[in-house]
């Protein structure tokens, strides 16, 4: 009943370096209780790349981000860090992390805080220099539980990036930031990548992944629902659901045979299409000589767009629920041609 | 490593309340224990009087105090806050963050020793036989209290939020009754007598006990006191290092 193109986007980086994998991920599990928060995961991270891991709350990011750090330890399968233990890759100071919560040390200042992390690391920073890329110059002398929500994150941030680290990993850095801190925090960032690092940090947003980093990996149910460029997955986010009716008898065949599309279901005089491109898919239906009724155009959003691209991978991991996602969940009225 | 402990000590130092407290706890014991005892009053079945037993008993108390009841709380709070996880993502190794907060405990407890001795030299007249006495008292009971910090450190790491508190209590109290830092074990029963003879507390204890009667502190204690420092302090260190508990 539901026709699929299965799309799935080669990783960038992956096949053109022969370098060495910064992290690698080997069929890794991880649940807590009965909650699979990590599915047999697969990931490969290569040198020199930025990679946004999105999806929604509970796709298993924070997750796969401790297995990373070594914070929690896989109930099977293998975590690997620079060819070694997530802990083992920490001691050697070839990654700098920043968690998306958590208080930091009481009754110290900024300075001292981030001077801490930078003697610490074995290839540490001047500390004005951390404070300084980390745009937290000028709030140095004050007491670190006493910031605001978006300074707390760039002092993460300055804590994170204190040594001559090779990867860096970021849990949600902007939550808490304002605008225009946002953007200061992401020029930041670039500066870190210019350096030739490697980046990893966890987003659920779809614009920030897009602008930031130049491989995206998508989670859902703590499995890699599509993993290619940013702007491969921005075209799949693009999926929408069309959904019309038509009088008269029905040719399945060539409503199958329609442009940029991802899934067709075909239900008495019901048509719900899914595609990549709405208005090349409605253009052809009209090149039909078909006249939809109550023509319908839906975007799906982010994850409802993957499930609804990725069909094949999600039938066997959620079941039945997926169909169901597009239609129960929020989304945009695009327009009603 | 170094970095931490310097760290750790200032902001201590800067908490002026928990200083407060951790300092003058001890001797505010020791006078309303003490205070009503006579100089003549010998503890049983040693030679020494009330007032100079109660003094090393309650320095040692107020150190045990510090050291278990600070850390464990402090340590308990920093994991739920989620401070030691961002902690554990720098190369920092288990032995430091120990070590950090030993160093902690301690300098809270030298002034604390140091103020029971003053008040009960000035308030109570104790008095002993040779200046090195107090010196060697202040060191042992201030190297003693290691093993209490260290052990604050790992109730730190067992317990959390509202458990920490209730098992501080229960090991606080247990190890002073036991170990006869509140009354000499000298009334208890053999077989609690027994059980007494192997705690931390009672070889702290005895340590002071040999000095006050001017002697040397007995290898049996001081070996106990080793034994017990790296069973504590290494089990914290392992419990940092595996703690997998999110913010």
């Amino acid at each position: 009943m539901t026709a699929t193109t299965a799309v799935s986007a080669p990783g960038t980086g992956a096949a053109t370096t022969g370098a060495p994998p910064v992290v690698r991920f080997e069929k890794v599990n991880k649940s807590y209780g009965n909650v699979r928060a990590v599915a047999d995961l697969d990931l490969t991270l290569y040198p020199g790349e930025t990679v946004a891991l999105l999806g929604p709350n509970g796709a298993g990011k924070s997750s796969s981000l401790d297995l990373l750090l070594g914070l929690r330890h896989p109930d099977s399968g293998r975590v690997e860090v620079f060819g070694t233990t997530p802990r083992q890759a920490i001691v050697r100071g070839r990654v700098g992390a920043m968690l998306q919560s958590g208080a930091l040390m009481e009754d110290v200042t900024v300075r001292e805080l981030v001077g801490l992390a930078c003697e610490l690391h074995p290839k540490g920073h001047p500390v004005d220099e951390v404070l300084e890329r980390a745009g937290i110059a000028e709030i140095a002398s004050r007491k670190v539980n006493k910031l605001s929500g978006g300074q707390e994150q760039r002092v993460r941030f300055a804590f994170a990036t204190a040594g001559a680290s090779d990867l860096i990993v970021l849990d949600e850095p902007t939550t808490g930031m304002d605008v225009s801190s946002r953007q200061t925090f992401w020029g930041a960032m670039r500066e870190q990548t210019k350096q030739g690092r490697t980046i990893l940090f966890a987003t659920h947003y779809l614009e920030e992944a897009d602008a930031i980093a130049d491989r995206v990996i998508v989670l859902h149910g703590g499995r890699v629902l599509a993993d290619g460029s940013s702007a491969a997955i921005k075209a799949m986010a693009g999926a929408r659901r069309i959904n019309f009716e038509l009088d008269g008898p029905i040719d399945g065949t060539a409503l199958r045979a329609l442009p940029a599309l991802t899934g067709i279901e075909i239900s008495g005089r019901t048509v719900r299409i899914r595609s990549t491109d709405a208005d090349a898919t409605v253009h052809a239906v009209y090149r039909l000589g078909l006249y939809p009724r109550g023509l319908e155009v839906t975007g799906l959003g982010l994850e409802q767009a993957f499930l609804a691209i990725t069909d094949a991978a999600t039938d066997v991991s959620t079941g039945p629920a997926t169909d169901m996602a597009g239609d129960t969940a929020p989304t945009v009225e695009e327009s009603a041609r | 490593m170094k970095a931490l402990v310097k760290l750790e000590i200032a902001r201590t130092l800067r908490n002026r309340k928990f200083m407060f407290f951790t300092v003058v706890y001890p001797s505010v014991l020791f006078l309303l224990i003490a205070g009503s005892t006579d100089a003549d009053e010998r503890v049983p079945g040693t030679g020494l009087s009330m007032p100079l037993y109660y003094m090393v008993a309650m320095a040692s108390f107020g150190a045990l105090t510090a050291g278990l009841m600070g850390n464990g709380e402090r340590i308990a709070k920093e994991r739920e806050g989620g401070w030691t996880r961002q902690l554990r993502l720098t190369p920092l190794p288990g032995r430091g963050y120990v070590a950090a907060k030993i160093a902690v405990g301690a300098v809270a407890t030298l002034p604390s020793i140091v103020i029971v001795f003053v008040v009960a030299a000035a308030v109570k007249g104790v008095r002993l036989d040779a200046a090195w006495e107090w010196a060697a008292l202040t060191g042992a009971i201030w190297a003693g209290s290691l093993v209490f910090a260290a052990l604050g450190v790992a109730i730190g790491y067992l317990a959390t939020g509202d458990a920490v508190r209730p098992l501080t209590m229960i090991i606080y109290f247990g190890l002073s009754i036991l170990g006869g830092l509140w009354m000499p074990t000298t009334s208890y029963p053999q077989w609690l007598r027994n059980i007494g003879d192997y705690l931390p507390t009672h070889a702290y204890t005895a340590l002071g006990q040999a000095i006050e009667l001017g002697g040397a502190p007995h290898a049996k204690d001081i070996a106990l006191l080793i034994g017990y420092l790296a069973l504590f302090a290494g089990g914290a260190a392992w419990l940092y290092r595996k703690d997998t508990r999110k913010a």
